[in-house]
């Protein structure tokens, strides 16, 4: 029976050379372990890079979408959007059909005015089993709390 | 429902806070419960008007805005001490000069948050003290308190003497914020036409017409510059001058802004077809 590492005997005993060869590609191995490991870190270290620079970019992102709904920032809203959001005011957290109740225009108008304001920033909106709820932004609210 | 009025103006000296404070008081003697609020953080006067009735109060408008407290902690009740019909509760504007500094250099969040305050104060009103009327005296021209007042008042009236520039500067206004003033605005002419005093109330009123033809808002009242009502030392007349014809024109805005909320009420208690 021949192994990767020579002749076994026949009592199952591998000769000298046997081992000395084992001890040779078992170092290979581990300079090649070490090798890959230096690899993947090199790797992981680019990648941290990366992300680090995208996630960034996106709260750079999500910073440049947050807008703070003062008095001024609504003024330049179509009075229509003004609408909804005055409501949302009054309402802190609202679904299209209290929006609706508030400004007597369709539920439909409302929806459509209040998932305009939540792609301007204006709004954010959470679903909370069938009903979607839109509120103002976040950090406005925790401070009125 | 609280009908929520701003007393705006633009420019200071138009005689804003005097027809605030009587206005308010007026309203009340009727029977209505009225709340005053100083919105004139630049320039508070509120507080000195009311001094002889009220203790100095714990918390001012300012400490509710900047969540310190809550509206029954700022409102001051002086129904009683003036012996009004209905209740009159004055939210106070901190007049102390660190006070003022400290609202000329709030941030715009701070400012959105305010808003957010008015509307709740609002619901607070409507809800809890059964109030009728809101009126809120504003900072003259543009600033972000007179801003927020006009967002969240149902009305606004501008009170404008019959100054050609000053009316200028209020079709201005107008103008650049037409979709907000919409039909919710009216004028109040106040100190009017001192150099044609001696004309009868049809001459003035005619005179007044011509003057608001480019501003297309209705005149809500007119009232004439009566020159002892401007040399008197309090603002609060209404003790003093009753039998005035000051009152007697103010009386008609009052019987005015009232037949409106009425009438509005009416609307709103029909169910939408």
């Amino acid at each position: 029976m021949k192994g990767r590492c020579g002749e076994i005997s026949k009592k199952g005993v591998p000769p000298k050379d046997a081992y000395d060869k084992i001890i040779d590609e078992l170092g290979k191995l581990s300079r090649k372990i070490d090798s890959l490991t230096h690899s993947t870190e090199t790797i992981l270290e680019a990648e941290e890079k990366i992300l680090s620079t995208l996630g960034k970019r996106v709260l750079l992102e999500s910073q440049a979408k947050t807008v703070v709904p003062d008095a001024t920032a609504l003024l330049s809203l179509p009075g229509s959007l003004r609408k909804t959001m005055l409501a949302m005011y009054k309402l802190g957290e609202a679904t299209a059909e209290d929006l609706s109740d508030e400004t007597s225009r369709l539920r439909a108008v409302e929806s459509a005015c209040a998932n305009q304001l939540t792609r301007m920033g204006y709004l954010e909106k959470k679903r909370i089993g069938r009903k979607v709820y839109f509120q103002i932004q976040q950090s406005l609210g925790a401070l009125a709390e | 429902m609280t009908e929520v009025i701003s007393l705006h103006s633009s420019r200071g000296g138009t005689g804003k806070t005097v027809i605030g404070v009587n206005l308010a008081a007026l309203l009340a003697s009727k029977g209505l419960n009225v709340t005053l609020v100083d919105l004139d953080f630049r320039a508070p006067s509120l507080y000195h008007t009311f001094r002889p009735y009220v203790e100095p109060p714990s918390f001012w408008v300012n400490d509710y805005l900047n969540l310190h407290c809550e509206p029954d902690d700022f409102l001051v009740g002086v129904g009683k001490a003036l012996n009004l019909k209905g209740d009159l509760l004055i939210g106070f504007a901190n007049p102390h000069t660190r006070a003022i500094e400290d609202m000329l250099g709030k941030s715009r969040s701070w400012e959105a948050t305010a808003l957010k305050r008015l509307f709740d104060l609002k619901t607070f009103l409507a809800q809890n003290l059964n109030n009728d009327v809101c009126l809120c005296d504003t900072s003259p021209g543009i600033h972000y308190s007179s801003l927020n007042a006009m967002l969240y008042s149902d009305r606004i009236v501008f009170v404008s003497t019959s100054d050609p520039l000053e009316m200028e500067q209020v079709a201005n206004m107008l103008e650049e914020y037409n979709d907000v003033f919409e039909d919710k605005t009216s004028i109040l002419l106040n100190k009017a036409f001192p150099e044609t005093s001696c004309l009868c109330d049809r001459g003035q009123e005619e005179q007044a017409i011509r003057l608001l033809a480019d501003i297309k808002i209705p005149l809500i009242g007119m009232i004439p510059c009566y020159c002892d009502v401007l040399t008197t030392q309090t603002r609060l007349l209404m003790f003093e001058k009753r039998g005035h014809p000051f009152f007697g024109r103010l009386e008609e805005v009052a019987r005015i802004l009232i037949s409106e909320q009425k009438n509005k009420k009416e609307r709103q208690a029909i169910p939408a077809k």
